[in-house]
């Protein structure tokens, strides 16, 4: 099959078009530094490589289908480069200080010289990333993708699970860092929300809101705090722990699908190798311990990272990087009135991701008799908590057999995927009525309902 | 399947390629690029093109520190300082002289007067009728929106920043007429404005502070706007805030506007002092302070100031104070210098020792004539201190402390 693909390759369209032309070889020589001729040189490519050492040398075709993973670590992944590179840029543009930050997003805004496609940009990447981030985590649970199957030695993908977890929160939390940094109205209301919500925790409530802004209120203290996370610590953590991720997906054996293969191949019959034993008792007829390993014949189902992988790679690049500079054109990014604490608009929001606790901590809060049950502390922290640590526990209850691995709704996890998706929805859901049916006072308006009119000096 | 990958990889290629073909187009064909190029084809037929090629391209701002204000009118405005074009069309017209004389564009910029978002290069956002904008440019727009006839009178708002102290300022006929009437229908029997009034009413001072939520626009007709609820409450309170106990003064629509100007205007935006109509930015001497200077310079004494005696001497009884005190008080000297020195005053001064032979030798070289002089003045001073004495010993002694 791999050898039909590379000969396909010489005689496609463009191949042709190439040869026919006649500069094959400066063409060559402008694309290719070097173009392996062989399997072999094509494996040593990848292994050679610093960039692509992180590869393996072949891999099987399952885990490069689009259809079951539909690539989103590496979407993630991509976004994360495309926030870091336009955000190293932001960062000699942006003056994390209470006086100037607002105009200098002003001046990106209108006068930097691309300074609204860097800061558009990187905006839309953020949201993308939070989004992808939460749809590889479902992908991941649907799958069963952080079950240990019995392919390699030293598996451990629910601790990869949890790295992905940790890894969602720190997505988030990014997220939440930079929203603060433009210090407009929006950002400073959303902020106000988010740690107003935090502070609502027991015990540890109060102290974590004070460390977090450093200090009562919203200010300077907090502003920088909030930068040096955002620009320093949490990407740092964020690579360390991608690094962390990428290295143990080779670990256990690579994508989960590939377990599939190998159940398989384990159902087929395999004629015992007849030998001699060499038993206590002496000499005996018989089969030798622990010939029934199971074979998998990777020259038949696999093909060389390079060019397939790497080709592929590219293209999830290159389409992740179109889509967000589609978005970038065509969503402006928002800039409200500079931070005013003494004004709260009407109403004031979370950033769209926590909108679902926000829900919750309006459906959790209620009024029995002259008494007011507060949500912050059941919607805004006891719900998201118990959340955060059934899904760190998740694997280690998921009793389904083996051969559910790397499946997309296998029958034998129909019950646990029902209850996630379910929970899926209903974030969905809430996340949808507070982003899109939430207006002043925090009344529901249906979204063709318009809103009262927002005043005006003039 | 890799065949299909590369056919995804070039179209993706070529796609973003164009993409970014777009972004660097929508970079470089903004509004301004056209406004510029306009100004500079219609300079070369009015002026010649040697003229045209002066003219600075890209963004052009005025930054004013003093009042944290980046300004970017001119990056369209580009004619606002030049001769000549005072009737060409905008944004090409030259900008009113007189009044930038004592505004210069350098210390106020435009927007301090002409509201608008000073940031922005394109023109929605520049003039400032946009969401999460809420100082437009007070021109034609607005004027016409509230039917003001003249379009230059909600600018007078802005203008009143720095005038708020004034009592009446020139050109600004809308903003006098308000505080011809403040004084008028006496605000101030129920309001504070500027720390004087009464406490019926609420404070007026920083009106123009508070937030455009603060206001209840149920009662209004039209658009919500702060300008549009103080003009209706003040043609009839009770009609915007039935609660309230503001008689209706039956203000003409016209002083109504006024007066919403008036208090729009009281804002707490920071303004340097140096801005601010009729603050005095001096060290103002008391009365008492240039009392004492006028004796000291034309009294009895003023031969000891003239001569510079008194940086170490007071005279006190000819009213000279020496502010460092190092030498005696020479009000007594005629008896003091017989006790310190054993010689009479005016053999002394003749021919001094000690500290005095070297500061008249070399500080204040005086003349036999001026040293007689001196001598003369000194026996009136002691005479002074004599009657003086006298004067205090009688009933009315100074009071103790002082």
């Amino acid at each position: 099959m791999a050898t039909e693909e590379i000969s396909e390759t010489k005689t496609s369209l463009l191949g042709t078009l190439r040869e026919k032309l006649a500069f094959k070889a400066t063409w060559e020589k402008l694309t290719w530094t070097w173009k392996p001729e062989t399997k072999r040189e094509a494996g040593d490519a990848i292994v050679r490589n610093f960039i692509l050492h992180w590869f393996p040398a072949k891999v099987s075709l399952e885990s490069l289908s689009w259809g079951y993973s539909f690539w989103l670590g590496t979407i993630s992944a991509v976004l994360f480069l495309i926030l870091t590179i336009t955000g190293g840029i932001l960062m000699f543009l942006y003056v994390p200080s209470v006086e100037r930050a607002y105009l200098s997003v002003k001046d990106l805004e209108f006068s930097t010289s691309y300074g609204w496609f860097l800061r558009g940009l990187h905006r839309i990447s953020a949201h993308l990333m939070v989004a992808v981030v939460f749809l590889h985590m479902v992908r991941v649970f649907l799958t069963g993708a952080f079950k240990n199957g019995r392919k390699a030695v030293g598996q451990n993908r629910p601790l990869n699970w949890i790295v992905g977890v940790v890894l969602l929160l720190i997505t988030l939390l990014l997220s939440f860092t930079g929203y603060l940094l433009p210090w407009d109205q929006l950002a400073y209301w959303a902020i106000t929300v988010g740690t107003n919500i935090a502070s609502s925790a027991p015990v540890f409530g109060d102290p974590t809101r004070f460390i977090l802004l450093g200090g009562t209120t919203i200010e300077q203290a907090t502003l920088i705090r909030f930068y040096v996370l955002h620009c320093f610590l949490l990407p740092l953590a964020t690579f360390a722990l991608v690094s962390y991720h990428m290295w143990r997906v080779r670990k256990d054996g690579g994508l989960a699908c590939t377990e599939k293969r190998y159940e398989e191949a384990k159902k087929q019959e395999h004629p015992a190798i007849a030998s001699k034993t060499y038993s206590l008792l002496g000499i005996t007829g018989g089969s030798a311990v622990d010939v029934q390993n199971v074979m998998i014949d990777d020259e038949k189902d696999k093909v060389p990272s390079s060019p397939y992988l790497t080709v592929r790679l590219a293209v999830v690049t290159l389409a992740t990087l179109l889509i967000s500079i589609l978005l970038t054109l065509l969503v402006r990014a928002p800039l409200e009135e500079a931070a005013n604490p003494a004004v709260t608009p009407n109403p004031a929001k979370a950033p769209w991701y926590f909108l679902w606790l926000q829900e919750l901590v309006t459906i959790t809060t209620f009024t029995v008799g002259g008494f007011t049950i507060n949500g912050a502390l059941i919607g805004g922290i006891i719900l998201p908590g118990v959340l955060v640590v059934a899904a760190v526990l998740w694997p280690y209850f998921d009793k389904s057999p083996v051969s559910s691995i790397g499946r997309w709704f296998p029958k034998e996890r129909q019950w646990q995927n029902r209850i996630f998706l379910i929970i899926v929805a209903a974030i969905l859901v809430l996340t949808f009525i507070g982003t899109y049916m939430r207006g002043p006072f925090w009344e529901i308006y249906m979204p063709w309902q318009e809103w009262e009119q927002t005043p005006r000096r003039f | 399947m890799f065949s299909k990958d590369a056919i995804k990889l070039y179209v993706l290629g070529l796609s973003l390629l164009g993409l970014t073909a777009f972004v660097f187009f929508r970079e470089n064909t903004t509004d301004w690029r056209d406004y510029q190029a306009e100004f500079r084809d219609f300079v070369s037929e009015k002026f010649g093109p040697e003229r045209a090629e002066q003219i600075p391209s890209g963004v052009q701002q005025i930054w004013v520190k003093d009042l944290d204000r980046v300004d970017r009118c001119v990056t369209c405005h580009q004619a606002t300082e030049w001769k000549g074009l005072e009737t060409a069309p905008n944004p090409y017209r030259t900008h009113p002289k007189e009044i930038l004389e004592k505004h210069p564009l350098t210390a106020y910029g435009c927007t301090s007067c002409h509201g608008g978002q000073g940031f922005s290069t394109t023109l929605p956002d520049a003039h400032g009728n946009v969401e999460h904008w809420d100082e437009p440019v007070l021109g034609q727009e607005v004027s016409e929106a509230y039917l003001i006839k003249n379009s230059k009178a909600l600018m007078e708002m802005n203008c009143n920043a720095c005038h708020r102290y004034d009592r009446e300022t020139k050109g600004m006929d809308y903003i006098n007429t308000a505080k011809n009437l403040v004084e008028q229908k006496d605000c101030r029997a129920c309001h504070t404005i500027n720390g004087r009034g009464g406490i019926i009413g609420p404070d007026l001072t920083f009106e123009g502070e508070k937030p455009t939520e603060q206001f209840d626009y149920g009662r209004l007709t039209g658009r919500h706007a702060v300008f549009a609820w103080q003009v209706a409450h003040f043609q009839n309170p009770k009609m915007v805030s039935p609660d309230s106990i503001m008689p209706n003064f039956g203000f003409s629509s016209q002083d109504a506007q006024a007066l919403a100007l008036l208090v729009m205007s009281w804002r707490k935006e920071p303004i340097p002092a140096s801005y601010i109509s009729g603050v005095q930015l001096r060290d103002v001497p008391t009365p008492e302070e240039i009392a004492r200077e006028k004796e000291m310079l034309e009294g009895e004494g003023a031969f000891f100031v003239q001569n510079k005696c008194f940086v170490c001497h007071s005279v006190s009884s000819l009213g000279v104070n020496s502010a460092a005190k190092i030498g005696p008080d020479l009000s007594d000297a005629v008896v003091d210098v017989q006790n310190r020195f054993g010689r009479t005053l005016d053999d002394f001064l003749m021919d001094p020792t000690g500290t005095m032979s070297v500061v008249l030798a070399t500080q204040i070289p005086l003349t036999t004539e001026q040293r007689h002089q001196a001598i003369a003045l000194l026996k009136v001073a002691y005479q002074r201190k004599l009657e003086q004495q006298i004067k205090s010993a009688s009933p009315s002694p100074t009071p103790a402390g002082k």
